[in-house]
């Protein structure tokens, strides 16, 4: 499984949707349930799938399907 | 910069009662079997026990109270300070403490009052009980840290009626020369007060019909300017940095290696979320970080005596341990407190 397969994986499962669904406007204020748990929710899954450690300031990034990627970027994960 | 050595202070019995009302997750109104078990397994709440409302946190505490010094063989007249942390009392005013201190038959001499500060509510008690006890002009203290926080907020807040339960705790300190300093690193960050506040009902804003006005936030957050809020996202981010720095800092300052030197670390139970992160960045070893917040919720202040009460009784009363407990809540506040017990009296959890 590719990395962007990976994290694909968890936003469909921690929002109940199909990869379909994820796009550039999948993001905190377009996706119904998108609060502080699922929040952080998705971001200790992606802590442990890709066994790294988030920072706080970009675990408050983690607003949207796009937001997601870049911050993986910065932690040298490649999609 | 404070750091609270408070000498000649053992702590000699902790309880703690509940409402015999256990409420799981999905037997809340707002939520559905699935978001039940989304929620339990994430935010890992699974029970809290719900007060009626004609109980208050004092009843509770105050069961706690009359239990554990009756364990103890404490006279009533031996009891020089009553202190009540919590931040669900009685009346807005008189302080519960005096309320309780009539109510347990305590003596007229009892020192009283009344510790609002939520969450770190049991850290603010044994400082200040310990630094009144250190000189041995007082010897006896009762902490009494309690909670009905469920009623704080609006019944159809799905971001924060979950998260909490309801309970009354109750600790014993003793002056005793020949124990070891209990230790604390205390933090306020004021400027965070805004994450964790009830808007209206205090003087800045006090209650008038806008009170009682819902507002509909999205995602299942329904609340009126009367109730508790919670920010949870800057709550989230405060206590995952905040916190670990304390107790980092203690371990250092102290000359404590986490895994041969600390029994347990006892962390606020406020969610799975915040103290696994708590455990993963201190890299806590996971078997000294006992949680009970699958069962009780968070119970504000009362949450580091509810997990010495359920979660390690049994070698608090047959041996020597050395606790390091982390504290954060409302105010902000935060602190992390180096506790070096004796076997001392715990007694069952009540529910009533």
């Amino acid at each position: 499984m590719t990395n962007l397969e990976k994290l694909n994986k968890i936003f469909c499962e921690v929002f109940s949707v199909e990869e379909s669904a994820l796009n550039n406007n999948f993001d905190k204020c377009n996706v119904e349930g998108w609060d502080s748990v699922r929040q952080l929710s998705l971001t200790s899954s992606v802590e442990d799938e890709f066994d790294i450690m988030l920072d706080a300031e970009d675990i408050l990034e983690f607003t949207s399907y796009d937001n997601a990627k870049a911050v993986l970027a910065k932690y040298d994960i490649a999609l | 910069m404070a750091y609270w050595e408070i000498k000649n202070v053992a702590v000699r019995g902790v309880t703690g009662t509940v409402p015999n009302h256990p409420v799981k997750s999905a037997e809340l109104p707002y939520f559905t079997q699935e978001e039940a078990d989304t929620f339990d397994a994430t935010v890992g709440i699974k029970n809290r026990y719900i007060a009626p409302n004609d109980v208050c946190a004092s009843d509770l505490c105050l069961d706690a109270g009359e239990r554990l010094l009756a364990g103890l063989g404490w006279e009533k007249e031996s009891v020089d300070v009553l202190l009540f942390a919590s931040v669900t009392g009685d009346y807005k005013t008189p302080p519960t403490s005096a309320i309780l201190q009539d109510r347990m038959g305590l003596p007229s001499s009892t020192f009283v009052l009344d510790v609002p500060m939520g969450c770190c509510g049991c850290m603010y008690c044994i400082n200040v009980a310990g630094n009144m006890l250190s000189a041995g002009t007082a010897k006896r203290a009762l902490i009494l840290v309690g909670d009905t926080a469920m009623r704080m907020g609006n019944p159809n807040d799905k971001s924060r009626g979950p998260l909490f339960g309801d309970s009354g705790t109750a600790l014993a300190l003793e002056y005793d020369p020949t124990v070891a300093d209990i230790i604390i690193d205390f933090n306020t960050m004021g400027s965070g007060y805004q994450a964790l506040m009830t808007p209206h009902g205090g003087y800045r804003h006090p209650v008038t019909p806008e009170s009682f006005v819902e507002e509909d936030f999205g995602n299942g957050i329904i609340r009126a300017p009367k109730d508790a809020l919670i920010n949870g996202m800057d709550v989230f981010s405060f206590a995952i940095t905040k916190p670990p720095i304390s107790v980092k800092k203690m371990l250092e300052k102290q000359g404590l290696d986490k895994d041969k030197d600390v029994d347990y670390f006892l962390v606020h139970q406020a969610n799975k979320l915040i103290v696994d992160r708590l455990v993963k960045k201190l890299k806590l070893p996971v078997e000294k970080v006992p949680y009970n917040l699958q069962e009780f919720g968070n119970l504000g202040g009362a949450s580091i005596l509810m997990l010495m009460s359920s979660e390690i009784g049994d070698e608090l009363t047959s041996r020597p341990l050395t606790l390091l407990c982390s504290s954060f809540g409302l105010g902000l506040t935060w602190g992390t407190m180096l506790l070096n017990t004796q076997p001392m009296t715990v007694l069952p959890i009540n529910k009533i």
